[in-house]
């Protein structure tokens, strides 16, 4: 293609057709929870996922049979295919939800399919205690799918050859890719979290049932917590969240889970191979536990100063866990979302807004702006003072650590600048949105904001099943939005304006 | 044809594209309203003492300090409390002797000396049930962590699940705002126990239309996947 042809149905076409296939996998998503279902008896839920599941397959069954081309993607396609297969596969996954009954309406039912995919977190279901095992454990299938990259699983196992699909790595804000080639870098993915579900839901279902659960409720309970704090999603089996345990041990597991859900695939790749002196030399590591360690300082001061605990244990499994479930962007929670405006002070609070609006690393199943745009941006910061205050004729290098040494550049400098403020733009506008709305103040939008746009998911509760439509319709943008990093969204607002006017960039 | 605007192909495909999702979601919404209900009349809990006070006061840490006085020198002793109000204001009921009402969720979790239970006391414990059979919608489960002295334990028939209201029951008991045997979590230390509704299990209504609906779907789907492999091998 050009750089100016109008976008015509053979584009349409081949976008149809790779939406297609992630519809499909989405679609065999639905078939486990309706084999589930079926074996529990849930016949209304498993009514509703096989209409889910049959709608996804007829999508893709018509796109292969009307669209297949051998056409090669364009950045431009790839942009597009990726922030509608966000948008369109939360739109399908919301079918069953609608039909379960849980939700107020489609609005709803579609945050929460956004919410899991995207791996936020949040949630708006009614009398969660009382789910079908099928329709939660859909809920739970949809974040860990979601956590590694809906497209580029789905299309790794579904297309002929990596190169086509290569384009959609990045679009599907993967920055670094972990092996050469993207077939080999899905499957590494896989195998780490293959890896990883065995240990630790072995693990977790030893302390499940050492507390004081059943062997089938403590498998189910495993399950379901392993895919939730990998993929840093959050959901949970029960409202209560983490406080349902009151087990240290669980909480334990489950933070290291969430922290080798924050690690990026390259560094899991790093240990993977016995290096583990890159994960400490790697300036992602470094920043986030920089950033870390002073939001964890700031957190400490201000509920001691509020006084809200006295001891250390619950310093470390209130606040700790909190920092970490932040930091991770997984947003477990093991207080009451409430606890956060009213028994934490002023000071923690901010901390974790702090924690949560940086988030994990680049490449990982994390959201956040990402430590890696923060260090850059740091660096950058520092290259300019240093710049200024050395002499004209002083040639000012800046390097950092990243899988090799590397120079900061200008454009990588800008790329991570333009992104950070995007994200800082995005919190702004939804904390200005729950102003709007009138029974709220800026501590509650801008936690609650920050959350959602950062994909975390710890609320201190704004978002409910009552919450306002409109707000409900920001938080669900700004959850696409921050999952896809904005480049692709935009990429696909350029396409439907180049569309109205009859052309796209190729 | 209008160089500044999309072929008819193109534009026929978006059109259909948004018309496809607007009639399914539609369709679903459509399903989802002649959805089979069941009557939740007699779900209602009876005996449930009232609440000692219908406000929900907030206060903030550090903030506001009248509130908390205020609830800490008229809350009855052995009052009534919900676990809403608690959330609102934790400060206030810490050490406070209460009554509270709620269904127990999820399992119990035997400890030492005890269990942990869930303790819900929203509209799905009290008023209308488990929504499996109805679609009363009353916002997120709220409730309380509780910690039942052993003997208090037996009394617990069977917790709630899908499709089943646990147990109903009356404590009372010492709020405690940073309970150190449980690493700083709001609880409710209950000491005595009474049950006032017993498990009820409910038998949700098939939806007909929507098995149908789902077999017409499923057997499509298939038609269509067997269509797209015979053009595929074309």
């Amino acid at each position: 293609m050009t750089a100016a042809l109008r976008p015509d149905a053979s584009d349409l076409g081949l976008i149809g057709y790779y939406l297609g296939k992630v519809l499909l996998g989405l679609g065999v998503l639905q078939l486990i929870p309706l084999a589930v279902a079926l074996a529990f008896g849930e016949w209304n839920s498993a009514s509703s996922f096989a209409i889910g599941a049959s709608i996804a397959v007829l999508i893709w069954a018509l796109s292969d049979a009307l669209l297949a081309t051998r056409r090669s993607l364009t950045w431009a396609h790839g942009m597009v295919i990726v922030a509608l297969s966000w948008l369109f596969g939360a739109i399908v996954t919301s079918i069953p939800m609608l039909l379960s009954g849980r939700f107020s309406g489609p609005l709803p039912a579609l945050f929460e399919s956004m919410s899991a995919l995207t791996t936020t977190g949040m949630s708006v279901i009614h009398d969660l205690d009382h789910t079908p095992i099928s329709e939660d454990l859909f809920r739970h299938l949809l974040q860990i799918s979601g956590g590694l990259g809906i497209v580029i699983v789905v299309l790794s196992v579904f297309s002929a050859g990596g190169a086509r699909v290569s384009t959609l790595y990045v679009s599907e804000a993967r920055d670094e890719r972990v092996l050469p080639n993207i077939i080999r870098t899905a499957r590494f993915i896989f195998q780490v979290a293959s890896t990883l579900f065995v240990v630790f839901t072995s693990a977790l279902f030893v302390a499940l049932l050492s507390g004081g659960f059943t062997p089938g409720r403590a498998l189910y309970h495993a399950v379901n917590l392993f895919f939730a704090s990998f993929a840093t999603g959050g959901f949970s089996v029960m409202q209560a969240s983490m406080i349902y345990y009151h087990s240290p041990w669980v909480e334990l597991l489950v933070a290291f889970v969430m922290l080798a859900g924050t690690f990026s695939f390259g560094l899991h790749l790093s240990l993977w191979r016995g290096s583990a002196t890159e994960v400490f030399r790697h300036l992602e590591t470094r920043t986030l536990a920089l950033t870390s360690l002073v939001f964890f300082a700031l957190m400490t001061f201000g509920l001691l100063r509020a006084g809200s605990y006295d001891s250390l244990e619950p310093l470390l499994r209130k606040g700790l866990f909190t920092l970490a479930s932040a930091v991770s962007s997984t947003g477990h929670q093991v207080n009451v979302g409430d606890t956060y405006l009213y028994d934490w002070g002023v000071l923690a609070p901010a901390a974790i807004v702090g924690a949560m609006a940086i988030g994990g690393m680049a490449s990982s199943t994390a959201g956040g702006i990402k430590a890696m745009r923060i260090g850059i941006a740091f660096k950058a910061m520092t290259h300019e003072i240093r710049r200024i205050l050395l002499p004209e004729s002083a040639m000012v290098i800046t390097t950092y650590h990243a899988g090799k040494p590397q120079v900061l550049r200008d454009q990588t400098a800008r790329a991570a600048t333009t992104v950070l403020l995007l994200f800082i733009a995005s919190f702004l506008v939804g904390a200005v949105v729950g102003l709007v709305y009138g029974d709220l103040d800026i501590t509650q939008t801008l936690f609650e904001s920050v959350s959602v746009g950062a994909n975390i998911g710890i609320s201190i509760g704004v978002v409910s099943p009552e919450m306002p439509s409109g707000l409900m319709a920001v938080y669900i943008v700004q959850m696409w939005l921050g999952r896809l990093e904005f480049v692709a969204v935009f990429a696909l607002l350029g396409y439907v304006a180049a569309l109205a006017r009859g052309r796209a960039g190729a | 044809m209008n160089p500044s605007r999309p072929s008819a192909p193109t534009r026929w495909i978006l059109l259909g594209t948004i018309g496809a999702i607007v009639l399914t979601i539609l369709g679903a919404v459509w399903l989802e309203a002649v959805h089979p209900q069941l009557d939740t009349d007699g779900n209602r809990v009876e005996g449930v003492p009232p609440l000692a006070t219908t406000d929900v006061p907030s206060c903030r840490r550090t903030v506001d300090s009248e509130p908390i006085s205020r609830i800490r020198e008229t809350f009855p002793r052995g009052g009534r409390v919900g676990s809403v109000q608690i959330y609102a204001c934790p400060a206030a009921y810490d050490g406070l002797t209460v009554s509270y009402v709620g269904e127990v969720v999820g399992e119990l979790l035997p400890r030492d000396g005890g269990a942990w239970a869930q303790v819900n006391d929203d509209d799905y414990a009290l008023v209308t049930g488990p929504v499996v059979g109805h679609r009363e919608h009353a916002g997120f489960n709220t409730g309380l962590s509780v910690w039942l002295d052993a003997p208090l334990v037996e009394d617990i028939t069977a917790p709630g699940r899908p499709a089943l209201r646990g147990d109903v029951v009356l404590l009372r008991g010492t709020i405690l705002r940073a309970d150190p045997d449980d690493g700083g979590g709001i609880t409710l230390r209950a000491t005595e126990l009474e049950t006032l509704a017993p498990p009820l299990e409910i038998d949700p209504p098939l939806h007909v239309l929507q098995v149908v609906v789902a077999g017409v779907l499923s057997v499509l789907a298939l038609a269509a996947t067997l269509w797209a492999g015979r053009v595929r091998r074309r």
